[in-house]
């Protein structure tokens, strides 16, 4: 494969070596976080980290770890760079993104170090791609301080009945409300739009419900428009935890399964429009 | 009003509501003692649209009429576009939902719509309402001269010759035979359009009555709706009409629902354009015009000027909001001793006696001060009744978007 017959003596000057067989596991998991030109790249031997952020709002974040990758090599404790998302996703589906079964693109990223490009090694069917993207210096990932310790409400459901939850959300609505609760309604999405309000009631007691752990009734409202880019990840996954902590962040974690059947997460954080306390 | 529905008779409500969709914006939510009545009507009014669910339609139905000015349940007008995507996928309410309840209660201004779905979940709208004008037209359909009953298949068919853009259609009866053709406006650029005919053998219908050979031409579009409600639930469609200029009527049904869609037909006139609905509220000589009339009745229940009248006419036509031009001739209040269409309002229809010249007077000049722009002296003619059309349009909508270029 002609990846491989890349001299070892290269090796040496990448401070990250990640190879995938199918590139596919990498670009999908980045689509549900695709709704910003720029992403922060940030590796350790753990994996690989991409944060995309909006209006210092809304944060998601997709986990590739280490074991996805048929090769990880990293030679630094962190190494952290912007890029743009856009771009990268253009360039892993440049050979068109076809799903002919057998057939995959495979992909090997090397990055230099600070101020060299990140570079991406395409192959499929014999045809290679050399890709070299510019990054820039990377911006500090805001941190939510969400911390388990803090979480006053979670549940765990299974993403099918979500996904046609938020497809029938009323999107004339500017915020999306969200009520959880150790009594009636337990767990609640509601809209506020032109024609009227609208309410998703799901029962502690539903099968779609994997775990309810709800201490307190706490209603949270925030912007539908920041929310909305989370249905991609959702759409993605399989199962997905919604947490709020005692200040009303919410802290959505989406199980992804790639084409091999690996597990990744996706997760976004996002802070309340504005608290209103219920009891 | 509270009314809780189950199964297919979910699926069935919301291709009601589909089928409504295609005629109106609005949609007018009637619960009475002898069932739950949807309505609609487009905004030229020349397209009219009412199913109504018996009590047997429903698991439960209720109507707490407990109301302290008015007698009678709350007449509910909807905006189309918030009920509509309630019931848009027929194939996922199937799937999951297991319970609807609809209810209205007196004092609030919403109309909850709850759907108890598998899996615990539950989802409650509460969709906001004008307290309105109940809408009703009625067709004695059993005084029109021709009748034709047939699978909706058999229309189903008839109508897909035709393409979707195809907005008005022609529609002739004889003794020997039916056809169907595309109906173009007045213009001359034959060699751009494409005509479409098809005849029918007498044979082909379940049911057959050529009282008059006549031709009417109306709009398609609404139509549609009807007849996909009546393919889905196998239904045969009954069609009544008479000459043209008269409404026709379409309906179907069945022991715990009927549908029917009446349609303005353009008269027969040989320099006539379609043409734009026309408000003349006075004179419900209107009703039994020469022109293509539909007569749908609207009554006020608030008090305001026009309370006066009992009921306002509309002088529509058939088609969909080209500018019009009227040839005096037809504004000529004409009343034909055989008026088919009754207004159906409270007590006070007064289909062919016409109003009494002085509310005649009032409510014309109420509208004519609203349009200032015509004042015209061809506004009335001979008899005191408004001549010429529309102008200001008679509801609480601002805008109207197809408004006559004055």
């Amino acid at each position: 494969m002609p990846l491989s017959t890349q001299s070892q003596g290269d090796d040496e000057q990448y401070v990250l070596v990640a190879s995938l067989d199918n590139a596919r596991n990498l670009s999908n998991i980045l689509k549900a976080i695709t709704f910003k030109d720029h992403a922060i790249f940030t590796a350790t031997t753990n994996g690989l980290k991409v944060t995309v952020e909006d209006s210092k709002c809304l944060q998601a974040n997709a986990f590739i770890q280490a074991e996805i990758f048929q090769e990880f090599t990293i030679r630094e404790d962190l190494v952290a760079f912007q890029i743009n998302l856009t771009v990268l996703l253009d360039c892993l589906n440049i050979f068109g993104g076809t799903t002919t079964p057998g057939v995959s693109t495979a992909l090997r990223m090397c990055y230099r170090g600070y101020g060299y490009p990140l570079t991406l090694f395409l192959e499929e069917g014999g045809v290679v791609t050399v890709c070299k993207i510019n990054t820039q210096e990377p911006e500090e990932p805001i941190d939510f301080e969400f911390c388990s310790t803090n979480v006053t409400n979670k549940v765990i459901l299974q993403s099918e009945s979500l996904k046609e939850a938020f497809s029938e959300l009323d999107m004339t609505s500017e915020v999306l409300q969200i009520t959880m609760s150790p009594s009636q309604p337990y767990f609640r999405l509601s809209t506020f739009g032109n024609a009227g309000n609208a309410h998703y009631d799901y029962s502690k007691d539903s099968d779609m419900m994997e775990l309810f752990k709800c201490t307190e009734t706490q209603t949270n409202r925030y912007k539908m428009s920041l929310l909305k880019p989370s249905t991609k990840a959702l759409a993605l996954s399989c199962k997905v935890s919604v947490r709020t902590d005692n200040r009303g962040f919410l802290s959505l974690q989406y199980l992804v399964r790639n084409d091999d059947g690996q597990i990744c997460f996706v997760e976004y954080y996002c802070c309340p429009d504005e608290e209103v306390e219920e009891n | 009003m509270n009314c809780v529905l189950e199964g297919n008779s979910i699926k069935a409500f919301g291709k009601a509501i589909h089928a409504l969709s295609r005629v109106g914006d609005e949609l007018w939510l009637d619960p009475m003692v002898k069932g739950l009545a949807l309505r609609s009507v487009n905004s030229a009014h020349s397209a009219y649209a009412c199913f109504l669910f018996s009590p047997l339609f429903f698991q439960q139905y209720s109507l707490d009429s407990v109301r302290e000015q008015d007698s009678g349940p709350i007449k509910c007008k909807l905006v189309m576009k918030s009920v509509l995507p309630l019931f848009r996928c027929s194939t996922s309410i199937e799937r999951s939902v297991k319970q609807c309840q609809i209810s209205v209660s007196t004092g609030s201004d919403r109309v909850i719509v709850q759907f108890f779905c598998r899996h615990g979940i539950t989802k409650t709208y509460n969709v906001r309402f004008l307290e309105s004008e109940a809408l009703q037209a009625v067709f004695a359909s059993h005084l029109c001269p021709n009748v034709l009953k047939a699978p909706a298949r058999l229309l189903g068919n008839m109508v897909k010759h035709f393409h979707a853009s195809q907005e008005e259609v022609t529609l002739s009866m004889s003794a020997l035979r039916v056809s169907l053709r595309n109906y173009n406006e007045g213009r001359n650029d034959h060699m751009k359009m494409m005509h479409t005919e098809m005849s029918l053998h007498p044979d082909e219908f379940d049911y057959f009555q050529a009282g008059v050979d006549s031709d009417i031409t109306f709009c398609l579009k609404e139509l549609r709706g009807l007849l996909c409600f009546a393919e889905s639930h196998c239904l045969p469609v009954s069609v009544h009409f008479g000459t043209p200029g008269k409404p026709v009527c379409f309906s179907v049904e069945d022991m715990v629902l009927e549908a029917t869609v009446v349609l303005a037909t353009l008269a027969d006139f040989e320099s006539r354009g379609p043409s734009q609905p026309t408000e003349t509220p006075a004179p419900t000589t209107h009703s039994c015009a020469d022109a293509a009339a539909l007569p749908v009745g609207m009554h006020e229940t608030q008090s305001n000027n026009l309370q006066v009248l009992p009921d306002v006419t509309e002088l529509v036509e058939s088609s969909q909001g080209s500018p019009i031009t009227y040839p005096p001739v037809l504004m000529q209040l004409q009343c034909q001793g055989d008026n088919l269409a009754e207004l159906c309002v409270p007590a006070e229809a007064c289909a062919c006696a016409g109003m009494t010249p002085p509310s005649s007077m009032i409510c014309s000049l109420l509208f004519k001060a609203l349009s200032s722009e015509l004042g015209d002296d061809d506004d009335y003619d001979d008899g005191g009744a408004p001549r010429l059309p529309v102008l200001a349009y008679f509801s609480d909508e601002e805008d109207y978007p197809r408004s006559p270029s004055l």
